[in-house]
């Protein structure tokens, strides 16, 4: 029991429910005031994405859009590379995975492979823009990632409005993807599940993508912890002049990390396009690309905890709407309840600074022993 | 008279039993230029930090003007009108020089900042001290010399009448330099007071009415300048000392494994700090660089490991010039390198020691098992060098962030030296390590030496580079004076004279020795 209450896990654990319960507290203190009905709002809020089965599907297919790029974030953070190109490499997944569904004539099936395949590789090439400049014109990432997440959109709008767009539509859309190349129901088709499946079909589109991402989770965290990839990774995000000293090639580690990142972010893309959205449209990624910050940092770059750090993230986000169409409140007191826990879990000394200086006496004590004696060649 | 001021009996010692201020007494007159040095590491920047308010004294009383004063910040010294110029400058560089020398008191009119004013009182101090700077320049955009002349007006503006300048012409030209030493006689016409750190003894000579010399944390005495000559400071600084007793077994010299000629670097703002430098190391031999740090070591070291591109010259390992490899190629030709500042360059303070252990070797056999890291391997391999090298730690897999110094250095030595290197570069080894973990990996070094790996040891620690070494070259300003092809039969005062640039051999008379 000592040993539980002691081991990093579970402090992270209470750290986040703390942060969670601040934030919860907060937002009602702010509902009271900005609501008429401060208590049925806060309660489609908490409540309300399980009221429904629509709903909970809403929720768990935004979750699996969060899941990808979250993914995505966590690669180029631990390179300690602040790229947030996520958005644009998304939205070029979605585009790309239209254009191949839409135009390419193969078998259902072959299509929506080769729509991840292609969208996976150009989420890749299109980090290679910044990751060049980076490397040698050492222009700040964050800038030219923003910067191309800008021009991403806007190509995206400019082939949906002159190439894709069906003649004569009013709306700036796509056709819609025909059923039979949208993608599948998580629920294999055999009889045992066929009635579950019929129902949850009528009302939601959870893809196989679940099974995507999972697969994507357990890759990630094999590709950061287990492969020498990864140990570079790693290692040049924690101090890149050591990683330089010991050998490794940073522009190279640099390269593939935002590369690598944006084949998440692009088949992050596809899950919008083939399931959630089934066509293109403006707008159709609504910023998750850049919720995959947070996504990350919610899960402390560690690519296990991303999944949990999602679906949390995604249920304020399906609270939110529920209580934005159903109440008088809009869904930006969530951004700001969202922000505070962000800031909370985020914040290093939100745990009893007590419970610290213990354990660093301690540490100190077995590690050190009172060794630094003598010698003043430092001074 | 009685002295402006007066440092009666400080002593310090730091948190960590690091002793650096031992009974120290140290007094400036009104009006002088007083020169303070000693070798690195012998305790004047803790005592000027002392001064200045940076640090407390652990015992001692500090008198300014004929008051006590215990200062408990820097803000309290410049109270007391003393003022610092750091080694490294403290300026904000996207800042004009006349915003940099008024911020944190800026003159103020209806509650804005004046901006002419800031530009005037620039101006006028300018003017008034000889220090010619442009006020409406960007600090990024000027030169270090001006840089400087921006805080010793910073000093100025906020009335100081006593002057420490740490170092002054450690980042300077010899014109910069020059400049320098006119503005400091101007001050001191003026009135103002100059305490000038450096171990440069011509500038010595040339600038300071009176002399403070430190060794090993202790003030060796105080002498007007004008009494003593540039030999008998050097002796003064570098001293008598005890020699760690090394057991070290007869040299055993094998064949050329690294040949370094004509080698030069330049840095990045233009100087020039290494020039035509010529040796060769040795299977089976130390070869110890002497110098007083600052002399072109760090940029030796790094030029040689591939972290610096060099400006000239070539550095062969058998026919081939590594100066044209990258640091992993350099590594795979069996080059090791305990770097100088062990913390930014050695370790990866927030990995785990297994992580900085692999660095140089994760990605070969059998370290590296197809796709993935053999966790065994490296597991297996950490906790025996966590052994061999008496590395006190619970397990590998805890941060290095949670060793003390020692045990840092350790890890940084057990990874270069079980990458069974035929070169070893080894930068400061034991610097700011406790005894035990010095005199081991002393030690450790003998014992690689004399298995035939080839050693260059570079050491600001002068008693370590003449017990350790066999062979000897001293370094400065970038250039080798002097080689002394048996370590054990040379002197410190005549190592000190090379060292501090007052005796010079010619390249004839070195050549065979390289």
């Amino acid at each position: 029991m000592k040993n539980l209450f002691k081991s990093k896990g579970f402090r992270e654990f209470l750290r986040v429910l703390i942060a969670l319960a601040i934030g919860i507290t907060l937002g009602f203190i702010i509902t009271l005031f900005v609501s008429e009905s401060p208590i049925e709002a806060y309660k489609s809020f908490l409540f309300g994405p399980l009221t429904r089965l629509n709903r909970i599907g809403d929720w768990l297919e935004d979750s699996l859009t969060l899941v990808l790029v979250g993914l995505a974030m966590c690669i180029v953070f631990t390179a300690g590379q602040w790229y947030i190109g996520a958005e644009g490499q998304m939205i070029l997944g979605a585009l790309i995975s239209g254009v191949v569904i839409l135009f390419v004539p193969l078998p259902p099936a072959l299509r929506i492979t080769l729509a991840f395949v292609v969208s996976a590789i150009v989420g890749f090439l299109w980090a290679v823009v910044p990751a060049f400049l980076k490397a040698y014109l050492n222009a700040n990432e964050l800038i030219t990632s923003l910067m191309l997440n800008t021009i991403a959109i806007k190509a995206f709008e400019y082939f949906l409005k002159y190439y894709i767009m069906p003649e004569g539509s009013r709306t700036l859309t796509s056709a819609r993807v025909p059923k039979d190349l949208q993608l599948p129901s998580f629920i294999p088709d055999i009889p045992i599940l066929s009635s579950i499946r019929e129902l949850w079909m009528k009302q939601t589109s959870v893809s196989i993508i679940v099974y995507i991402a999972i697969a994507a989770v357990i890759a990630v965290y094999y590709l950061l912890y287990k492969t020498p990839f990864g140990y570079e990774l790693r290692t040049v995000g924690s101090n890149k002049k050591f990683a330089r000293y010991g050998g490794i090639n940073i522009n190279r580690t640099v390269l593939l990390a935002m590369t690598v990142s944006g084949i998440f972010a692009g088949i992050a893309g596809t899950h919008l396009t083939l399931a959630i959205h089934n066509r293109l449209i403006v707008g159709m990624s609504s910023g998750m690309g850049f919720e995959g910050v947070n996504i990350a940092i919610l899960a402390r770059l560690n690519p296990l905890l991303v999944p949990i750090s999602s679906l949390l993230y995604g249920y304020m986000r399906a609270g939110a709407e529920v209580m934005e169409r159903t109440t008088d409140v809009s869904r930006e007191l969530v951004m700001v309840i969202q922000a505070v826990i962000l800031l909370l879990v985020t914040a290093e000394r939100l745990m009893p600074t007590i419970q610290q200086r213990i354990d660093h006496a301690n540490e100190g004590n077995n590690i050190n022993d009172g060794k630094i004696k003598g010698g003043i060649n430092d001074i | 008279m009685r002295p402006l001021i007066d440092l009666i009996n400080i002593d310090k010692v730091y948190d960590n039993g690091v002793v650096a201020n031992n009974g120290v007494n140290f007094s400036v007159k009104k009006g002088e230029i007083h020169a303070l040095v000693g070798e690195n590491g012998a305790g004047k920047s803790t005592l000027m930090k002392i001064l200045y308010g940076m640090e407390k004294p652990t015992e001692g009383e500090i008198w300014v003007n004929g008051e006590q004063k215990h200062f408990n910040s820097s803000t309290d010294a410049i109270a007391a009108t003393i003022g610092m110029v750091h080694q490294n400058f403290m300026l904000v560089p996207s800042f004009t020089v006349a915003e940099n020398v008024v911020l944190g008191d800026e003159p103020r009119k209806n509650g804005l900042i004046d901006r002419d004013a800031v530009l005037n009182i620039t101006k006028d101090l300018s003017d008034q001290f000889g220090l010619f700077v442009q006020p409406d320049a960007i600090v990024n955009s000027i030169n270090v010399g001006m840089r400087q002349r921006v805080e010793i007006l910073k000093t100025l503006y906020r009335k100081a009448e006593i002057l420490i300048l740490d170092e002054p012409t450690a980042v300077l030209t010899p014109q910069e330099t020059d400049d320098l030493f006119i503005a400091i006689r101007i001050l001191v016409k003026q009135g103002k007071t100059v305490i000038f750190i450096t171990h440069k003894l011509r500038e010595v000579k040339e600038i300071s009415d009176r002399v403070t010399v430190m060794r090993h944390g202790k003030m060796i005495g105080t002498l007007d300048t004008k009494d003593v000559s540039r030999e008998q400071m050097a002796n003064m600084m570098v001293g008598r000392e005890v020699f760690l007793d090394i057991k070290k077994p007869k040299i055993k010299r094998g064949e050329k494994r690294m040949r370094v000629k004509n080698l030069s670097y330049v840095s990045e703002i233009g100087r020039q700090l290494l020039r035509n430098v010529n040796f060769n190391l040795y299977a089976g031999e130390i070869l110890g660089i002497a110098g007083v740090e600052g002399n072109g070591q760090t940029e030796l070291v790094e030029v040689l490991t591939g972290l610096k591109p060099a400006a000239g010259g070539t550095v062969l390992i058998g026919d081939c010039n590594i100066l044209e490899s990258t640091p992993r190629e350099i590594r795979l030709r069996k080059i090791a390198h305990i770097p100088e500042d062990r913390l930014s360059n050695g370790v990866a303070v927030r990995s785990t020691i297994e992580e900085n252990i692999i660095v140089d070797r994760y990605f070969q056999k059998p370290y590296r098992n197809g796709l993935f890291i053999n966790r065994k391997v490296v597991k297996t391999e950490c906790e025996n060098l966590i052994e061999k090298f008496s590395i006190l730690t619970p397990n590998g897999k805890l941060p290095v962030s949670s060793l003390s110094g020692g045990n840092m250095q350790k890890v940084v030595v057990a990874r270069e030296f079980s990458s069974e290197p035929e070169v070893l570069i080894a930068s400061q080894p034991t610097r700011g390590i406790d005894v035990g973990s010095t005199e081991f990996i002393r030690e450790q070094l003998v014992e690689i030496r004399s298995k035939g790996t080839a050693i260059l040891l570079v050491s600001a620690d002068l008693s370590e580079v003449m017990s350790v070494s066999d062979r000897i070259v001293a370094l400065y300003e970038g250039e080798i004076t002097g080689v002394f092809p048996d370590a054990s039969k040379v002197s410190e005062k005549e190592l000190g004279l090379y060292m501090l640039g007052v005796k010079q051999q010619t390249y004839e008379e070195m050549e065979k020795y390289l």
